[in-house]
């Protein structure tokens, strides 16, 4: 039977084949998984907010998409991985309330995946699916065994959809 | 003030504080669907963010959520939340007939909205006379979607201040015989920073009795 196991708010978690990670309601947060194929391992992590801002509470860096991906690329490397094999997948930020537009600018939802892929920019690792922002929720099941990630959501006509 | 410094003296005072709140907001929702509201006594919970999805019934419960900001001398949010059902129920009989099938066509969002507008007021009002502050309801917004996704947003707006969440919660159900109970949750999330400015008033409140 395949362990399955939950990455909460603001949490990242590294697992390997046959094992499952989910993570359950994404809104306007964001979850990120890295996947190495040759070693079927990999992590997903539930992050909020972009980066911290100075005078932010750092305590919990994995509540911020940057350090959340940095420390799972870190945690993957240190076992083993090679950087360049490294695949990222990005899902979520969306705007669930659309009053709730972030002031003149762009929502939170934008910001955590602009974040995303500026980090993994720099870290030099390809995002090879992304299933990102509209006005639902995202449930993701990402099953290390294939480094697929389900999404599932309630909202009408959406299916759940593999990426 | 960050929630950490919170006695358990303040946690009564909030928990009375939102019972009165509560109680006005009750008494509106009874008029406006024509049945009694009843309330349970409310709770003041202090616990990490990570735990509030589960707090709400799980993070995939379907659920309709409206959600306020609270502006004026304090600062915060109100969120509304009702099981998919309860809104449907509610909807049906504010406006005396059922949407066939997509019940959140404008009309159903708009009462629904409408609902959490005048729950807000109320209680906004009764706390506002009571601690002698300006508290101010915004325009609502209403998601219809899986609970966690629909409150991510206030989880993202707190974890910017720190990785607790306090919630003051009341749940509320109507008495109708047949089954289809209206029912739902009623959350005050007060920001870190405005927390002095609720306990300074309400301390000020026990000085005077």
């Amino acid at each position: 039977m395949t362990i399955r196991e939950r990455v909460g708010i603001s949490e990242y978690r590294i697992a390997s084949s046959p094992q499952e990670l989910v993570t359950y309601g994404l809104g306007s947060c964001l979850g990120v998984t890295i996947y190495d194929p040759e070693s079927k391992r990999g992590g997903l992590a539930h992050t909020l907010l972009p980066k911290p801002r100075p005078g932010m509470d750092t305590s919990r860096k994995s509540k911020f998409v940057e350090t959340a991906i940095r420390l799972m690329v870190e945690e993957l490397v240190e076992r083993g991985a090679a950087l360049d094999c490294l695949e990222a997948k990005v899902f979520g930020g969306a705007n669930m309330f659309e009053s709730l537009q972030g002031e003149g600018g762009k929502s939170i939802g934008e910001r955590n995946i602009d974040c995303a892929r500026e980090t993994l920019a720099d870290l030099g690792i390809v995002i090879t699916a992304e299933d990102v922002a509209g006005n639902f929720g995202r449930t993701l099941v990402f099953a290390l065994a294939t480094g697929k990630v389900t999404v599932k959501s309630v909202r009408e006509g959406r299916k759940e959809l593999e990426f | 003030m960050t929630y950490n410094k919170l006695t358990e003296v303040h946690l009564d005072a909030l928990r009375e504080v939102s019972n009165v709140g509560m109680g006005h907001a009750a008494t509106a929702l009874s008029q406006m669907v024509g049945e009694t509201i009843y309330l349970h006594v409310p709770q003041v919970t202090l616990t990490d963010i990570m735990n509030v999805p589960d707090l709400l019934g799980g993070p995939e419960q379907v659920v309709v959520g409206v959600t306020l900001q609270v502006r004026g001398d304090a600062r915060g949010n109100i969120l509304l939340v009702f099981p998919r059902e309860s809104a449907e129920q509610l909807v049906c009989h504010l406006l005396g007939r059922c949407p066939h099938d997509d019940l959140f066509d404008e009309m159903g969002i708009s009462t629904v909205k409408e609902v959490g507008n005048i729950l807000a007021s109320s209680y906004l009002g009764a706390m506002s006379s009571l601690l002698d502050l300006s508290l101010i309801p915004s325009i609502p917004a209403l998601a219809n979607d899986m609970a966690g996704a629909v409150i991510d947003f206030l989880l993202i707006e707190l974890s910017e201040e720190g990785d607790q969440a306090l919630m003051i919660e009341t749940e509320f159900h109507g008495n109708s015989p047949d089954e289809k109970l209206i029912r739902g949750h009623f959350f005050l999330l007060p920001d870190p920073a405005s927390l002095e400015v609720i306990i300074d008033a309400v301390g000020g409140l026990n000085d005077n009795t």
